[in-house]
Parts: structure tokens; C-alpha cells; sequence
């Protein structure tokens, strides 16, 4: 392939990335519907003003942090001793647990949505951030076990056996030499975790009717007889935002965690 | 060689305790339900499989089934070639991490952004509306546009994935063998077919479940951009399994529910079998 055929392509590449983007960036800052004196069309900031002057708008912002916060430390703190079983035994049944690991990965959302509702309304988790939080478990658990596995299989056994040699316990061992080795590894089911978690939207409908609605909801609740797309839009900015900065932190390790062996 | 430890399920129960709450008990719960005509979650009846006999027996049901099967077709024909193709250019561009950022994008936007994005996008005030129109393509509803852009916003969305996952496969080929082929004087294909494909492979068995059962299960995209419209045309298994749920149709949704599980469950299985024989 030349040069200038390379290059093509690539713009070509970045330029459909980047058209809904910038479209939609253009448009936050869009005055949509006319009011406050502005002309529709105009250059203005009130989009986001108006974010701020809402506070169903920035409550739920705030719920959608508590929520995929929690969920990558469920996943982390669950995934990581599993992931080392994976990695350095053989037991029985091993290949079944990992098989049905990503079963639920590969389970549809709808499939779960109606006994989770009914589940959680039971245990009061309807409505809740930790609710979400939890049911998210579904589709991350797997993934971040499956990342984490990866990276301590690249880190050699000796490494294991020195530290418990100097008489180190599992769980001392864990904090002092395993996680400092494999931080990318932490980081990229990190990034993944909060991903899925993030733009997720069948149970997050589902477990907030009334309360704790996150970004996603409260943005569909925007939707009506004469939708503000600007406010939309601005808000769909502010939603990428966090994503964009998981982005940046995790780069360099992004490709590594899914260097697995055939 | 692997120790045997059978210890090694305590570092489990975790994980499981969190699995058995929000998938097991769920899913056996709807395997449950599926056998039960439902008035309320407290009066319902046992009917046995009577909901899957009248589910395999509705035209619609396979209809929407050929839909699901030939989107998930076209979306894997064209995400898997296109991303693997990204991936290898990549490896040449200077900057690949950059590229990859950027590629990353579309897969951190709450999934129901998506459909609201591409159709402000195409539509008459929009940045490419304007200009479709002006090549003599006016974007109607129809439904070969409804699936163009369906097709279009999933690639759009996942081609991030594809490539990121190639690429990490790519990036694990040692130098050597590129230097091996040269000395043998291999073809760009014939590196291409030889060392580069079996590389990836496992990097690409990862790629197609992924792809397989997100796109066998679309459902905001399809429900926002037409309702399954226009006269079915979009209407996928989940948007059937929606329409159930709306319908407060719970042992009917159920059924329909388990049915999909099974074909997905039946073809990751599959595709798991034969991987797994072509590794050893």
C-alpha cells in the first residue's frame, strides 16, 4: 500500500470516527429552541448552564459515578482472586466454571431484566445505586477475570514462590507484590469495567423507576413533545467525558490485555 | 506445570456468591417462569412448554430470527474484515496509540446516545444530511435505510473493539518472524495467512463471540432509529421480547427470553468446541 493511499485511509478512518462526535459537541453549544432571547442557531453556553441550574441533571451525575465506581471495585476485589486461581491452579472442574463465566457474559440483558427486577425489589435494591452496581457483576465479573487472568499469567511463577518463601501470606503477597506487578492489567479491567458499566442501559432502566436514575436516564427523561437537543447533547458530552479520561489514563495498556494465549 | 489444588475454589467464592445472586438464581427464575402462564407474579399456573410450542410454531418468531441471524451476518462480514485491515495499518502509522484512542471513542458513549447522534447526523440539518442530499441520496425510512444506518451506527460503535483486540494480537508477533519471512522472500499474503492470522486467532475468537451475541441481541439502536420498522423490517428477536414485556406478557416474554439464551448459549458452545479442538 503507498504512502499517500495510507494516509487516505486513515483520514477516512478518523473522519467517520469523528463526524457524530463533533456534531455533537457543535450542537451542545447551540442554542435548539428559542428562548432567552436567542435566536436558534446562535453560539451559546447556556446548554451547560442549564445542566447545572437542574438538579435531577446533576444528581444524576453524581449516582452514575457512585454507581460504576462501585461496580469496578466489586469486580476488581471478586475478579482478582479468581483470576489468580485461573491462572496458577488446575482444579476440578475448572474449564465448566470458566465456560460459564462466559455464558453470563454472553447472556442478553433482556434475558435477566424481569426476575433482577423482581429480585431486587425484594431486597430493596430497586432504585438504589448499589443495585445497579451489583447487577452490572453480570457482564464485568467475567471480563475482568478474564483481562486480570491474562496479565498474571504473564508474570512467572518463580515470582509467587520467592514471596511465599520469605513467608509472605496470600493476602500480604496480593497487596505487596501482585497488584503493584500487574497494575496495567488492574487498569485495563479497570477501563473495561467502567466502560460497560458506563453506557449501559437495559438494567439501569429497569432498577430506576423513581429514584437514583443515572446519566442515561436522565437524559432519556429530556426526551419530550419539543426536545431541547442542545441540552441533550450537552449532557451526552458530559457523559463521554469521564470515558474520554479512562481513555488517556489507560492508552499505553489498552492493547496489552487482550494479548492471550491460543 | 500447573499445580492441582482444589483449595484454589475458595479464591473463587467471591466471585461466585456475586454471580449466584445476579445470574443464576435470575436465570433459573425465568427458566421458571417460562413454564407458567402469568396473571400475577402470585396467581400463575403451570403449563408446561406450551409457550415454546406457540413460539416455534408463530411465523413471526422465525422471521425475526432470519433478521437477527442476517444482521449479526452482515455486521461481522464487515466489522471483522475492516478491523483486522485498521489493525494491520496501524502497525505502519507512527502514532498507533493515538489511533487507537480515537477508536476507543464511539465505545464510551451510553448506548442509548447513539441512535440520537447518527440521526441528527443524517437528517436535513445535520453535518452530512445536507450533503447526502446533495449527492442525490435523501435518507427516507425506508427500509433498506433504516438497515444502512443500523449497520452503519454498529460499525461506527464496535469497529473500536475489532481493532483494538487485532491489534493487541498483532503486537504480541516477535520481530523475528517478520525477519524469517523476508530472508524467505513470503508474500505480504502469504505473512498475512501464515503468521500473522494464526496469531490473532485467539485475539479473533474474542471479536466474534462478542460481535455475535451483541449484534444477535440489538435492541436500543434498531427500537430507537424505527421501532422495528418500517412493517417489521428492523424488528429483531429483542425487540419481539420487548413487545412481551410491554404486553405484561411475563410467561410468554420468559420463554422467548430462555428460547434466545438457548441459541446463544448453543452457538458460543459450539464455537468454544471447535476453537478449542484447533488449538490442541
Amino acid at each position: 500500500m503507498s504512502a499517500a493511499a495510507r494516509t487516505l485511509a486513515l483520514a477516512a478512518l478518523l473522519l467517520f470516527i469523528a463526524l457524530p462526535l463533533v456534531q455533537t459537541v457543535v450542537l451542545s453549544f447551540t442554542a435548539t429552541l428559542p428562548q432567552d432571547g436567542l435566536d436558534t442557531g446562535q453560539f451559546t453556553l447556556m446548554n451547560y448552564a442549564r445542566i447545572f441550574d437542574t438538579p435531577a441533571l446533576v444528581a444524576s451525575i453524581g449516582n452514575s459515578f457512585i454507581y460504576v465506581t462501585l461496580n469496578v471495585a466489586l469486580c476488581l476485589a471478586a475478579g482478582l482472586p479468581a483470576a489468580y486461581a485461573f491462572s496458577r491452579y488446575r482444579f476440578t472442574g475448572d474449564r465448566h466454571v470458566l465456560f460459564l463465566m462466559l455464558a453470563f457474559r454472553v447472556t442478553p440483558p433482556v434475558v435477566l431484566s424481569l426476575p433482577i427486577f423482581i429480585l431486587f425489589a425484594n431486597l430493596g435494591l430497586v432504585n438504589t445505586p448499589v443495585g445497579i452496581a451489583l447487577v452490572h457483576c453480570v457482564f464485568n465479573l467475567p471480563i475482568a477475570i478474564w483481562i486480570l487472568e491474562s496479565f498474571i499469567s504473564a508474570v512467572p511463577r518463580e515470582f509467587d514462590e520467592t514471596a511465599f518463601l520469605d513467608g509472605q501470606s496470600l493476602p500480604g503477597f496480593f497487596f505487596s507484590k501482585l497488584i503493584p506487578a500487574i497494575a496495567p492489567g488492574i487498569g485495563v479491567a479497570a477501563f473495561f469495567c467502567f466502560i460497560f458499566s458506563w453506557v449501559e442501559v437495559v438494567f439501569a432502566r429497569i432498577l430506576t423507576g423513581t429514584g437514583g436514575k443515572p446519566i442515561t436516564m436522565a437524559i432519556n427523561a429530556l426526551f419530550s413533545f419539543r426536545t431541547d437537543i442542545g441540552l441533550v447533547m450537552a449532557m451526552t458530552v458530559f457523559s463521554l467525558l469521564p470515558g474520554v479520561l479512562m481513555i488517556v489514563f489507560v492508552r499505553r495498556h489498552i492493547a496489552r490485555g487482550f494479548v492471550i494465549r491460543t | 506445570m500447573t499445580p492441582h489444588s482444589n483449595r484454589a475454589w475458595l479464591l473463587l467464592l467471591p466471585a461466585i456468591a456475586i454471580m449466584g445472586l445476579v445470574a443464576v438464581i435470575p436465570l433459573l427464575t425465568v427458566l421458571n417462569y417460562s413454564f407458567h402462564d402469568i396473571f400475577t407474579l402470585e396467581s400463575r399456573y403451570w403449563i408446561g412448554l406450551e409457550w415454546y410450542g406457540e413460539i416455534i410454531t408463530s411465523q413471526r418468531f422465525w422471521a425475526s430470527l432470519a433478521r437477527s441471524a442476517l444482521f449479526s451476518a452482515v455486521v461481522l462480514t464487515i466489522q471483522v474484515p475492516l478491523g483486522i485491515a485498521v489493525a494491520l495499518l496501524l502497525r505502519s502509522t507512527r502514532h498507533p496509540t493515538l489511533y487507537l484512542m480515537a477508536l476507543a471513542l464511539p465505545l464510551v458513549v451510553p448506548w442509548n446516545m447513539i441512535p440520537g447522534m447518527w440521526l441528527t447526523l443524517v437528517g436535513p440539518q445535520g453535518l452530512v444530511g445536507p450533503s447526502l442530499i446533495a449527492a442525490g441520496f435523501d435518507y427516507k425510512f425506508t427500509a433498506l435505510h433504516t438497515w444502512a444506518l443500523i449497520v452503519t451506527m454498529d460499525t461506527w460503535h464496535w469497529l473500536g473493539l475489532v481493532v483494538i483486540l487485532s491489534y493487541a494480537g498483532l503486537s504480541a508477533i516477535p520481530r523475528p518472524y517478520y525477519h524469517a519471512a523476508e530472508i524467505d522472500g513470503a508474500s505480504r499474503a502469504a505473512i498475512f495467512r501464515h503468521i500473522e492470522l494464526p496469531k490473532i486467532a485467539g485475539a479473533l475468537a474474542i471479536v466474534l463471540l462478542l460481535r455475535f451475541v451483541d449484534s444477535f441481541m440489538i435492541y436500543t439502536e434498531a427500537f430507537r432509529i424505527n421501532a422495528g420498522g418500517p412493517q417489521g423490517a428492523t424488528t429483531f428477536l429483542s425487540l419481539d421480547l420487548g413487545e412481551d414485556i410491554n404486553a405484561y406478557s411475563y410467561g410468554s416474554a420468559a420463554a422467548r427470553a430462555m428460547t434466545y439464551f438457548l441459541i446463544v448459549i448453543t452457538v458460543v458452545w459450539a464455537f468454544v468446541q471447535v476453537t478449542r479442538r484447533r488449538a490442541q
